[in-house]
């Protein structure tokens, strides 16, 4: 295709000295591979732009959309990953310019770096992801623990969460009671609790409901089999029971903390409000500009795993994560070529064209993360 | 593969290629300055010198300014489409035009649905409705986180993201 045809064989020996001279001209004047890497950019460009476009409508369009603070995100993490990338940018081009030059160990030692930098994008990337996962934000199913607003929902999840702890608590050997002994945190929310004026009267009643097991308005949604054999269990070690106490406690602090706040029966008459305050006693929403993330129960104590409410966070969230996502899923490709590369393909000025092929990608995967760096984490 | 990596090109000569070379790392290095100075320019609106934290649109177009100038830069000099002939235009334009042409076809359905548009949309169903967090919701989640901040002797905020 790219064949330069310096004459015409048919006009060759017709006396005449100098044959017009033919030049072959492809349709776009560039090797085949760069040809197709451009055309697979082109339409990365509208994959992209769609993921992009699609969040900058979903977002600016949206009732309410979560503070960066309140989902924590933070901006240094994510200006770092950009800085990190530029730098492979520049690598992958010095890499080019080395091989282009015939310094192959040079170029080799160029695209390590490469390959190098790409790995601490993805790690700082997975670090984040963990940070994110450990808050119970993540997109799928069954769901993440966000809830969009405080109301009957989030409080209903809050019980069934609640009554799975005490299911768990009162399982013979629970390996979660073992653990909550160490819990110093804890330990001074128990001691908090005793001094409270209903400590003493919960306690009584639930000792009383235990003995008669009526199932209360917190265990509805609990798996209601286990629990009865639990509590047969339970009463059979009661009578010499090192752990009564504390188990007794922690019922009196999961009903105190949890259970009836979230009752929002005519029993309890807990409204919106109050709700809205069990929502910020467990994941507290700092103020847009704040330079931090606020400390809830569920940081203070992170078995406790309870519900959590963001407004229009699992638009963010699934926003975030197809976005970043994808974009990781791009740089994770561009490493395992690198790496072939790496190990298969000598750095000669004749494989140039495919250092550069791949450094329009990588080059590309940049310009994505130039526009989700901002748009993500500072707008 | 060597002579295709030197193709004919509008310029048409050799030369052009053994100049870039030479001047090559000088040149990127410049762009790479240029790049972490855009990005801390970005960085810069989050930082408490930033003067238009009351309306975040400043920042928005700021923002945006310097993202286009960056995606630019590695454009023109990374992935040297400045030295490219005329066929650049015939695969970047098109994607363009569809890549923009995509992103405003979707206002009038998603983006326009609940705050609505021209007084058009603007309406979401009430099985929706009701799921979905509104102003009142975020207002009322940060009145009480703040009221518990203030009161909680735990209430201080830390930096583990």
């Amino acid at each position: 295709m790219n064949e330069t045809l310096t004459h015409d064989p048919s006009h060759a020996d017709a006396g005449h000295g100098h044959p017009p001279k033919l030049v072959y001209q492809p349709a776009l004047p560039i090797p085949n591979g760069k040809l197709f890497m451009w055309l697979f950019l082109s339409t990365e460009i509208m994959f992209f732009a769609a993921l992009i476009g699609v969040y900058i409508v979903i977002r600016f369009g949206a009732q309410v959309w979560p503070a960066t603070h309140q989902v924590h995100i933070s901006e240094p993490i994510g200006a770092f990953n950009t800085f990190v990338l530029i730098c492979s940018s520049v690598s992958i081009v010095l890499s080019l310019e080395a091989a282009k030059s015939h310094k192959s160990q040079v170029a080799r030692l160029w695209l390590a770096v490469t390959l190098a930098l790409g790995g601490v994008f993805l790690g700082v990337k997975a670090y984040e992801y963990g940070a994110k996962f450990a808050h119970g934000m993540y997109p799928w199913y069954p769901r993440s623990r966000i809830f969009e607003r405080p109301d009957i929902y989030f409080g209903s999840a809050v019980r069934t969460r609640a009554a799975e702890l005490r299911s768990q608590l009162d399982a013979p050997n629970s390996p979660l009671l073992a653990s909550l002994k160490n819990d110093e945190e804890l330990q001074t929310q128990l001691v908090e609790m005793k001094q409270t004026p209903q400590y003493a009267r919960l306690l009584k009643a639930l000792e009383e409901e235990s003995k008669e097991p009526v199932v209360s308005p917190g265990e509805q949604d609990a798996p209601k089999a286990e629990e009865k054999e639990a509590d047969a269990a339970g009463e059979k070690a009661a009578v010499n029971d090192p752990d009564a106490e504390f188990k007794a406690d922690l019922r009196v602090w999961l009903e105190m903390t949890f259970l009836r706040p979230a009752a929002n029966d005519a029993e309890h008459d807990i409204d919106e409000r109050g709700l809205a305050r069990l929502a910020a006693e467990i994941f507290p929403l700092p103020a847009p500009g704040v330079e931090s993330h606020a400390e809830g129960l569920n940081d203070r104590l992170h078995w406790l795993k309870m519900p959590i409410v963001i407004p229009g966070g699992n638009m963010w969230a699934s926003t975030y994560f197809l976005m970043t996502g994808f974009h990781a899923l791009h740089v994770l490709v561009g490493l395992i070529t690198f790496a072939i590369m790496l190990g298969m393909m000598p750095f000669t000025a004749a494989k140039a064209g495919v250092i550069e092929n791949v450094g329009l990608y990588w080059h590309f995967v940049d310009l994505v993360w130039i526009f989700l760096f901002p748009l993500l984490y500072l707008f | 593969m060597s002579h295709a990596s030197h193709p004919p090109t509008e310029h048409g000569s050799h030369g052009d290629d053994h100049a870039h070379a030479d001047h090559g790392v000088g040149k990127y290095i410049a762009v790479f300055v240029a790049l972490c100075f855009l990005t801390a320019c970005s960085f810069f609106t989050y930082s408490r010198f930033w003067p238009f934290h009351q309306t975040p649109e400043v920042a928005w177009v700021f923002m945006t300014a310097v993202s286009c100038t960056k995606a630019m830069l590695v454009i023109l000099f990374f992935m040297h489409v400045k030295y490219e002939a005329n066929w650049k235009y015939v695969l970047t334009i098109p994607a363009s035009i569809m890549a923009i042409f995509l992103t405003l076809a979707l206002v009038p359905d998603i983006g326009a649905r609940v705050n609505g548009l021209f007084g058009f949309g603007g309406k979401y169903s009430e099985e929706r409705q009701e799921h979905t967090a509104d102003f009142n919701d975020q207002v009322l989640m940060l009145d009480t986180s703040k009221e518990i901040g203030e009161h909680g002797e735990d209430g201080e905020s830390h930096a583990n993201h």
